[in-house]
């Protein structure tokens, strides 16, 4: 048998993994019909069920989760915007690079995690504690891989520019960012990916208001897990589909017209 | 090395022979990346020192340190250090030995991917923290749910790289095992696993850098001992020298892991060709 | 920018030296002495490290930093200028950008209107031989594809002087031969005063009007030949074969 009979990948294969799911699925449904009903760590899957569509349609689904987004969403872009910039003078400018660059280094050695309780004596323990972690938690890969990928432009597409007597404007507005940009980008995802992340641990540590967070973390305390089971489900979903979403806008401006 | 852009934002760059001014340029240079961190420092002491900054807000940074020095001396601090570096090595070395397996699975058998590669996929999409509610109704507040937490985090990286790595075999180095009839184990040992192990100790080392994070999470939400306990406890009696201090220490411990971890992926690299 | 043919564009290096930091080693080019009359195209042959594409660098002006004189079209060189193009070994395409646009780099800051340059673009890359494929991506073309929208890119400015730093040389041999046509039947219809770095010595030949033979260590001129062949001139001549073998036994045969 040859080694390289690995190779064939099947179609069929797309039915095979469901099987675990569904397997575990049914067997969840067993176990919990043998235990006590009512709440407690065992609970079936119609608790959960129903617990969902309760959720969805007082509107408590929606308005924990857009409180999350909402606050995501700001740091998010609070601390892309920020990022950028110091990236953007990291990457240029040698000077600055060296002044500052260390620091921040340094800087993000910290988990990031370990900052909350600072934060909450400065700002409090609401939304805007929040914004400023998930700002932070945002900041950091933009800053690290928007000046990367200006520092690692290559010196060929430079001395085009200069050939072509191409001013510093010019040259940054049509070469550097261009050539930046797959890094940027990445930079960016990142920090969507990131500060979603942190929204959870904020939620849990910064505990006033309210947040898909807040949600999971009270139904633990009473002991609801048909609530945490359901939070957990939204938080998956949620964070697949920002994974979706930047993936298939890096996927629009990338691949038709760069190599891959 | 020079900057590459600086030949275009420093038109004047030239190589030139060394001039007495250069000597100063060059001790400019070695000061700069001080001149943030010792600016920010002159402003907390004289912060500190003139009531701009109250002590409930920002302690001195010499209070600091006393309580830095204080907690080294009674040792407790190294109670607490203990309590962390245990979690973290345990839940660390249980994540990342089974990430080696389950990915390895993965990679080297098509038929295990297809039945477990999609719910692996599916569970990956919920962060580490979501978790933690559920694992606390489960297994409550005590270690298990330290170790599970910080396991989950570093399983995941260890696993996808590994998978990767496997996966990842060079096709030229495949033909030429098959030119020479290896077989199925033959392959495995000598050609599949060294060429992964390169990309597995890159995972390993992302791993722990989400473990030390979600070491520090589990620790402030839910413990009773350990650095992240400290963090907390400073916290909630406004003794934020006590909190700053832990937080130092976080950053040290995470940062001079950090360093062996890439000299130990650095040598995983050596005669890998990029 | 058309030039009259006959207008002063000669290419003139006076005592050119340039030394590393290193004030112990050789220096990479020592006293450098070349003239060259407009119109002409001139190859400047040598082996790894004779300073060629250091030389062509000063020329182009993306180094300043050299002693003696580089004057052009009666004005010294000190940084680039649109008036002399130069053509890399690698394409150094952007990748972001198609043919088309690649190709039109050039002429951002050029004093023409839109609609001039956009004729300018469709001129050159026909005349490279790419027309038809004003919209595909450099990772869509073949290597020798990309270094011909290099070369549109180097003449579309019209400029005076064009410096090729051995622009054949990542190509396979196929497509080297085929290239160096092009670039013959490119500078008899253009007359574009032309400098050629390269390494293939029949390449010389085959193009220029006269080789400029260099040594290395330190960089210096060894012998300017007059190739005194009719044009056109082709690979498998006589004459062509000849001459590079005269060279390469003169020069290349016995030294390291």
């Amino acid at each position: 048998m040859s080694t390289l009979d690995w190779e064939a990948g099947t179609v069929k294969g797309s039915w095979r993994g469901l099987v675990l799911p569904v397997a575990a699925l049914a067997v969840w449904w067993i176990v919990s019909r043998g235990a006590q009903a009512g709440h407690g760590v065992m609970v079936s899957p119609a608790q959960v069920w129903d617990t969902a569509v309760e959720q969805v349609r007082s509107g408590a689904l929606v308005r924990a989760l857009s409180a999350s987004l909402a606050r995501e969403l700001t740091g998010f872009a609070i601390g892309t915007g920020l990022g950028l910039a110091l990236g953007a003078l990291l990457g240029i400018s040698k000077l600055a690079n060296r002044a500052i660059a260390p620091s921040f280094n340094t800087f993000k050695q910290v988990s990031l995690f370990a900052w909350i309780p600072l934060i909450s004596v400065w700002f409090g323990l609401g939304d805007v504690a929040k914004v400023v972690f998930l700002s932070l938690a945002a900041l950091v890969p933009v800053v690290m891989h928007t000046s990367d990928g200006i520092r690692a432009v290559p010196v060929n597409w430079l001395d085009v520019a200069r050939a072509y007597r191409y001013g510093r404007l010019q040259t940054l507005a049509y070469v550097v960012l261009p050539a930046a940009l797959p890094s940027i980008f990445t930079g960016v995802y990142l920090a969507l990916i990131y500060s979603w992340l942190a929204t959870l641990g904020a939620e849990y540590l910064l505990v006033a208001g309210s947040g898909i967070g807040n949600t999971l973390v009270d139904g633990s305390e009473q002991f609801r897990m048909d609530l945490v089971v359901f939070g957990v489900i939204v938080v998956g979903l949620t964070g697949w589909a920002l994974n979706a979403l930047a993936r298939g806008v890096q996927r629009r401006w990338f691949e038709t017209s760069r190599a891959a | 090395m020079a900057n590459a852009l600086t030949r275009v934002f420093l038109p004047a760059y030239r190589a030139r022979r060394t001039l007495p001014g250069d000597t100063l340029r060059s001790i400019g240079w070695t000061a700069l990346p001080w001149i943030v961190p010792i600016a920010l420092a002159l402003l907390w002491m004289t912060g500190s020192r003139y009531g701009w900054i109250s002590a409930q807000v920002l302690p001195p940074p010499a209070l600091v340190f006393e309580t830095l020095g204080a907690l080294l001396k009674n040792g407790e601090l190294w109670i607490h250090v203990w309590a962390s570096m245990t979690r973290a090595a345990v839940g660390f070395g249980g994540g990342v030995a089974l990430g080696i397996l389950l990915g390895g699975l993965l990679g080297l058998s098509r038929t295990f991917e297809a039945y477990v590669l999609p719910s692996f996929n599916a569970i990956v999409q919920v962060p580490v923290l979501g978790w933690l509610p559920f694992l606390m109704i489960v297994v409550g507040i005590g270690e298990p749910l330290k170790y599970l937490l910080i396991g989950h985090a570093a399983l995941v990286p260890v696993t996808l790289s590994t998978l990767q790595g496997f996966r990842g075999t060079p096709r030229a180095l495949q033909e030429v095992a098959a030119v020479y009839r290896y077989s199925r184990w033959q392959v495995i040992a000598r050609v599949t696993l060294p060429s992964a192990i390169p990309v597995i100790g890159t995972g390993v080392r992302l791993a722990f850098t989400k473990a030390w994070l979600t070491l520090v999470v589990v620790e402030l939400v839910a413990s009773s001992e350990g650095l992240g306990y400290l963090i907390v406890y400073g916290r909630q009696l406004f003794q934020l020298d006590l909190v700053l201090a832990a937080v130092l220490i976080v950053g040290a411990i995470g940062y001079a892991a950090d360093r062996l971890l890439n000299v130990f992926e650095r040598r995983l690299q050596r005669g890998r060709s990029v | 920018m058309t030039t009259a043919i006959g207008q002063d564009s000669g290419l003139t290096l006076r005592h050119v030296s340039k030394r590393f930091n290193d004030d112990a080693a050789p220096p990479v080019l020592d006293r450098i002495d070349l003239s060259i009359a407009s119109g002409e195209f001139v190859s400047i042959v040598g082996a790894s490290g004779c300073g060629k594409s250091t030389l062509l660098r000063l020329i182009a002006g993306l180094d300043g930093d050299h002693e003696g004189e580089i004057e052009f079209d009666g004005k010294r060189v000190v940084t680039t200028d649109l008036s002399r193009g130069i053509v890399f070994q690698d394409h150094r395409l952007f990748p972001w950008l198609d043919v088309a646009q690649n190709v039109a780099v050039a002429l951002r800051n050029a004093p023409l209107s839109k609609a001039e340059k956009a004729r300018a673009v469709a001129e050159h890359v026909e005349l490279v031989g790419l027309k038809g494929y004003e919209r595909h991506y450099p990772h869509q073309l073949s290597g020798g594809m990309a270094q011909r929208v290099a070369i549109a890119r180097g003449l579309v400015n019209r400029p005076r002087l064009l410096l090729l730093d051995e622009p054949f040389g990542a190509l396979d041999a196929l497509t080297r031969s085929r290239l160096q046509l092009e670039l013959q039947r490119i500078w008899e219809r253009e007359r574009i005063t032309m400098v050629l770095v390269t390494h293939d010595v029949e390449e010389a030949v085959l193009l220029s009007d006269r080789i400029v033979v260099m040594q290395a260590r330190p960089g210096r001129i060894g012998e300017v030949i007059d190739v005194g062949l009719a044009r056109p001139r082709k690979v498998g001549d006589r004459e062509v074969a000849g001459l590079r073998d005269d060279i390469v036994d003169t020069f290349f045969t016995e030294a390291a």
